[in-house]
């Protein structure tokens, strides 16, 4: 008892003894904000920080399914970049964010123009538009695996113009294009709100001038929107990346990473590594290699597109 | 061609300016139905085939059916563990949606309007996390509920949910916006620091606690990989990953997509009443 409070007897003493203000951090509003912060700090800590820190260090080594950890270097990472599985993986995960990114911003780009006019029920279809992003991506992916069956409405359609294409999600070249529009047809109506807020924000004088000197329609969106739209379009593209790096429902729920691992992508070799072999360490190494990636495409994207800003 | 094409448009734009607007009106609603349609058919699909039970789907005939039935729904409720899962997913989505609102409401708080050490630094730290993909950090966050013994439990599936980054940050934002002034005067009239925090700060943040309770409610009753791999029992599946078990049983169709519609008609309620709070959150999380 006395050893516990000797040294808190002592402590003033050790301050310097001509300090007015109590210092900040045992002043009473100090006090207040770290009971206010204590519950949701308590909860980061060991949901957000510890497992960010884990994972990187389960990256290192090896974790049996008994519990116990030995740390094993970078043996994970020599495995990774020998297996042609992560080389699949990464190469799918390439392809299908390729596909995905530039065909959903594309929608979502040519959705906003068309939705940037006053017309009666414009809201209704703003709303319509905007009913998939609150749908659940496994509803999505259930109802797509029919859309995209070899019998499937989609190909009753296609066959009118004589096209005969089987089923997209067992032809190891249609099922990324496949998830592709799944993906654009979750996420257009979001980032197409996001655009239009960016359009809503151009003065309108700068439309009216260029139709006075005589610019056509794509002239002006050319001209004025697109460039005026680049903040918008940029934060847009950087969402659609790591979307696109990260998709994992929709894959799940209707290819499991097939046919023959055709849409095996890193973010599914980590579930698959992870929750399928148990083999958590080999899983981390896979998820700090996505880090690294997203980080060296968030920085390129933002080199290229905030150049003259 | 620049040239010729110039200065008729000058003479004409003000006279035929309400002439084009009308016709590119027309051709612009004629756009606007077709892609409707599009957005729309997924759900208008799986409306159809979960009404026509027992029926083989072929194309086109069935997607104008002239006989309807309610029997999928019945064996969807009946038959399945659907009531189970919805309120599985109701109670996951309920209790994470008060649970994120007081906690980032609280510490939103704190950062906005009081001075402390290490504000600065827990603050940025926090934001630094939101760079870190939810897919690296699965496995450790499964390890430590499983070391918590919340596996295979409700809390242990809510808990890592409610420390949420951008729900503190916005908060945080609002708060600021607050006038010191009426914080002040509670002061004086001598409220407590929880009752100033109640009573005075939060009602001034409805609008902002009504878009990220909407967000995070929708977030949740979607929400796929973490209930998968945090539950074993299917008494304890939310209602995504019981859906994606029945696709897996290879249920009749109609079942499945009755089952799908039932999923989703909670979110489609939210999002109707809901809309206008939810827009106006994914508009200022583009302007910022």
């Amino acid at each position: 008892m006395a050893a516990v409070v000797t040294p808190v007897d002592q402590r003033p003493t050790s301050d310097p003894p001509q300090r007015k203000r109590t210092p900040l951090w045992r002043s009473k509003g100090a006090m207040v904000a770290y009971v206010f912060i204590l519950p949701y700090v308590l909860f980061f800590a060991v949901f957000r920080i510890a497992p960010a820190i884990y994972g990187t260090v389960l990256s290192f080594g090896d974790f049996s399914l008994s519990g116990a950890f030995t740390l094993e270097g970078l043996d994970n990472y020599r495995r990774l970049f020998a297996d042609s599985l992560f080389w699949n993986a990464l190469r799918v995960t390439g392809i299908y964010a390729a596909i995905a990114i530039p065909v959903t911003v594309a929608i979502s780009l040519a959705m906003a123009q068309l939705c940037n006019r006053v017309l009666r029920g414009m809201s209704f279809f703003r709303s319509i538009y905007f009913l998939p992003v609150v749908t659940s991506p496994v509803l999505a992916g259930i109802v797509f695996i029919w859309i995209f069956s070899a019998d499937g409405p989609l190909n009753s359609g296609l066959s009118i113009f004589g096209l005969e294409l089987g089923s997209w999600l067992q032809s190891s070249v249609l099922v990324l294009p496949a998830l592709a529009l799944v993906s654009a047809w979750l996420n257009f109506g979001y980032n197409m709100l996001i655009l239009l807020a960016g359009m809503l924000a151009i003065p309108v004088d700068y439309y009216e001038a260029a139709e006075l000197d005589g610019a056509s329609t794509w002239q002006r969106f050319r001209k004025i929107t697109l460039p005026l739209l680049k903040p918008a379009l940029f934060f847009v593209l950087i969402l659609e990346t790591v979307k696109s790096f990260q998709a994992f429902d929709t894959i799940y729920v209707m290819t499991g990473g097939g046919p023959v691992r055709a849409s095996y992508t890193l973010t599914y070799m980590i579930f698959d590594q992870g929750f399928g072999y148990f083999d958590f360490g080999y899983a981390s190494a896979t998820g700090v290699v996505l880090l690294i990636i997203t980080l060296i495409f968030s920085l390129i994207q933002r080199r290229i597109l905030g150049r003259d800003n | 061609m620049a040239g010729t094409m110039t200065a008729p448009a000058l003479d004409e734009a003000g006279a035929n300016k309400k002439l084009r607007r009308k016709s590119s009106g027309r051709g612009t609603y004629v756009v606007l139905g077709l892609t409707a349609l599009i957005t729309l058919f997924p759900f208008y699909a799986m409306v159809i085939i979960s009404l026509q039970p027992g029926v083989a789907i072929s194309i086109p005939d069935s997607l104008f059916p002239t006989s309807i039935s309610l029997d999928s729904y019945r064996d969807a409720l009946d038959s399945q563990n659907i009531p189970q899962w919805a309120w599985n997913s109701a109670v996951y989505s309920i209790v994470s949606v008060v649970l994120v609102l007081l906690f980032a409401s609280m510490a939103g708080y704190a950062f906005a309007k009081k001075r402390f050490l290490g504000r600065e630094m827990i603050f940025w730290v926090f934001i630094a996390m939101l760079m870190i993909p939810y897919h690296l950090t699965i496995i450790p966050q499964y390890i430590i509920v499983g070391e918590l013994g919340g596996l295979n439990t409700m809390w242990g599936m809510i808990a890592p949910t409610v420390a949420n980054a951008q729900a503190m940050f916005l908060m945080r934002q609002f708060i600021k916006d607050v006038p010191d002034e009426i914080i002040d005067a509670a002061r004086i009239d001598g409220a407590g620091e929880f009752r100033i925090y109640w009573s005075v700060v939060l009602p001034q943040t409805k609008p902002i606690l009504a878009t990220l309770g909407t967000f995070v409610f929708l977030w949740h009753w979607n929400d796929f990989l973490w209930p998968l791999v945090s539950q074993q029992s299917p008494g304890n599946y939310v209602l995504t990953v019981g859906l994606n078990t029945l696709q897996e049983q290879q249920v009749p169709l109609a079942t499945l997509m009755a089952s799908a519609v039932v999923t989703f008609i909670p979110a489609l309620l939210v999002f109707i009443f809901l809309q206008r709070y939810f827009v106006r959150g994914v508009m200022m999380s583009g302007i910022k």
